[in-house]
């Protein structure tokens, strides 16, 4: 019961977005997707979101995921896109509970179940105090959670959520990856699988158990934060030197000093 | 605020509506016009149902059906391109149609069957859409389809004036013109029985798309990723639109602004939900529709206004007012 991409591979206009990538993801993880910009780390999430045309295949549970019916689909891997516009300017709550859409059945009302899912999205964002206010009232941190909120209402077990915290301020962006954290729940049968794409790799590497590091559209890093989020990975793939060290028994990364060259290894 | 409150708002409007699209059409029955201006009642019994079956009746069943089209269709068309701007008159259906309709008056045959007039229009209707998907279809994008919406348009109006230019006699220029105005007048329910087998399939289709216009609402990949096609929610509601708006041309002429102002009017009190406007806005479509009908009816003696005329009367100040207002702001 995994998430299995064989062979996913991406091209834009000749350019290889994403190289060929083999990867098992196991629900109870939280997983990191880290890389410099234009890595391809939000291409490969969408491929395996199934939303771009890719090489290779992404099954779930052994059934591939393109061949799966839309609804069913959406009901298996929530997609939370990088500040996903808002077209019209709903009541927080009205844009939560678009993530039950694939739970109802046409001009159904909304059951009781719908109603939970969207008040604990709602409470584990943070955001039912301004379930009532037009969407185009809120703060930038606050619209950003109130998507998250949207994409957690649909109770996947697969969460592909692409930079949720960039916009957020400190408290809410450790509120948020605490969220993430619940969200993937223990092991056993009500164990969910969630796809972070990061750029604070300290946050990465405390809160994530498994951290995919991408460069040039390919994988070139994969397990857990102390091996992946090493200093020479660091150097050689964001062109920074880090500063790492540990608080309260916890990894602690913050990129100190920009590096002109490429270093070799 | 409580869910069955927010819930409660919109069956509640749908029921206002309703009942007062009923009452415009009742109104609608009791009212006519002749040389000396408007006439009230049915002007004897025996002549009463004559009147009403004959003229009145096709009518009011007329702006009814033609004002809940365009209303339905523009709900659904800015619910798709995600812009209150849009509006049926956008994809060329309306004009593809003027211009079907403007060659059987070319070719001087309106005269041989009063149903080849609309059958040309449904004719030029589907042909524009033809040209839309086969311009814009394999792309998909919504701005090419806008783009190419546009296009058509200027091709039709551009060969419809060609068709004026080369008119055999000035009366047949007359006559296209007029035409193309739009109007309810003189219609029969031979006119009925043409628009509505076009009219209920293309509703069938658009509000086969409500939930796609719902999860359209967080754009394209968070659609998709709820399990909602935009291409097939694209199909629905521009084949949709297509078929139901060349019905409505077909026996009326182009009535232009109803699809912009009156889901624009309701959008607010629907909570800004693209799928609960469409039904408020077919509702509103047809009571507006109706209502200009009745006024038309109600001015004094004279020649009697196009339909037409009187929707882009009060429909331009409106679109004016759109657009100098920044439609981001509105909450």
């Amino acid at each position: 019961m995994t998430l299995s991409a064989a062979n996913i591979e991406v091209q834009y206009e000749a350019r290889a977005a994403v190289r060929p990538t083999t990867l098992a993801l196991e629900p109870g993880t939280l997983v990191a997707l880290v890389g410099p910009n234009g890595a391809g780390k939000s291409t490969l999430l969408r491929a395996l979101a199934g939303l771009i045309a890719h090489g290779g295949t992404v099954t779930w549970r052994g059934a591939a995921l393109a061949r799966l019916d839309g609804r069913t689909r959406a009901r298996t891997v929530a997609y939370l896109p990088q500040d996903p516009p808002v077209h019209w300017p709903l009541p927080a709550r009205e844009l939560v509970a678009l993530g039950r859409l694939p739970h109802r059945a046409y001009a159904a009302r909304e059951t009781a179940a719908d109603a939970a899912a969207v008040t604990a999205a709602m409470r584990q964002t943070d955001t039912l105090d301004f379930a009532a206010r037009s969407v185009n009232r809120l703060s930038v941190g606050e619209r950003a959670r109130v998507l998250l909120a949207r994409a957690l209402a649909v109770e996947a077990p697969v969460l592909l959520a692409d930079e949720p915290i960039a916009m957020l301020d400190p408290y809410h962006q450790l509120d948020v990856m605490s969220t993430l954290r619940t969200y993937v729940g223990g092991a056993g049968s009500g164990a969910r699988l969630v796809v972070v794409v990061l750029h604070d790799l300290g946050l990465a590497a405390r809160f994530c158990d498994r951290v995919l590091l991408m460069d040039d559209g390919a994988l070139v890093g994969d397990g857990p934060p102390e091996t992946t989020l090493g200093s020479a990975a660091i150097r050689a793939h964001y062109r920074v030197e880090p500063f790492i060290a540990r608080h309260d028994g916890e990894p602690l990364i913050v990129p100190w000093r920009s590096l002109k060259e490429r270093s070799g290894d | 605020m409580s869910p069955t409150a927010r819930n409660g708002a919109t069956p509640a409007l749908t029921a206002i509506l309703g009942l007062l699209a009923l009452l415009a059409a009742a109104v609608s029955l009791v009212i006519g016009r002749d040389g000396g201006g408007p006439t009230f009642g049915f002007g004897g019994p025996e002549l009463a149902q004559i009147i009403v079956q004959e003229i009145r009746l096709p009518r009011t069943l007329l702006a009814l059906l033609v004002g809940g089209t365009l209303g339905l269709c523009g709900a659904a068309l800015q619910g798709l391109l995600r812009n209150p701007l849009a509006e049926p008159g956008l994809l060329g259906a309306s004009s593809g149609a003027a211009f079907g309709a403007v060659l059987v008056f070319y070719f001087g045959i309106a005269g041989a069957s009063s149903l080849l007039l609309p059958l040309g229009a449904v004719g030029g209707s589907l042909l524009a859409l033809a040209a839309l998907y086969g311009l814009a279809g394999r792309r998909g994008d919504f701005l090419t389809i806008v783009l190419a919406g546009i296009a058509i348009n200027a091709l039709a109006a551009a060969l419809t004036s060609l068709a004026l230019n080369f008119a055999p006699s000035p009366y047949a220029a007359l006559e296209i013109l007029f035409w193309m105005l739009g109007s309810l007048a003189d219609r029969s329910l031979a006119h009925v029985y043409l628009a509505l087998p076009l009219m209920v399939p293309g509703w069938l289709l658009v509000v086969a798309a409500a939930r796609g216009l719902d999860a359209l609402t967080l754009g394209e990949d968070t659609a998709s990723s709820l399990g909602f096609n935009p291409r097939r929610t694209q199909a629905l509601v521009i084949g949709g639109t297509a078929l139901a708006v060349g019905g409505a041309v077909a026996v009326t002429g182009v009535v232009g602004f109803v699809g912009l102002v009156v889901p624009h009017l309701l959008r607010r009190a629907v909570g800004q939900h693209p799928s609960r406007l469409l039904l408020p806005s077919f509702l509103g479509g047809a009571l507006l529709t109706t209502l200009a009908d009745v006024a038309i009816r109600l001015l004094p003696p004279g020649p009697e206004l196009k339909l037409g005329v009187v929707t882009a009367l009060l429909g331009a100040p409106f679109f004016l007012h759109l657009v100098m207002r920044n439609p981001a702001r509105e909450a």
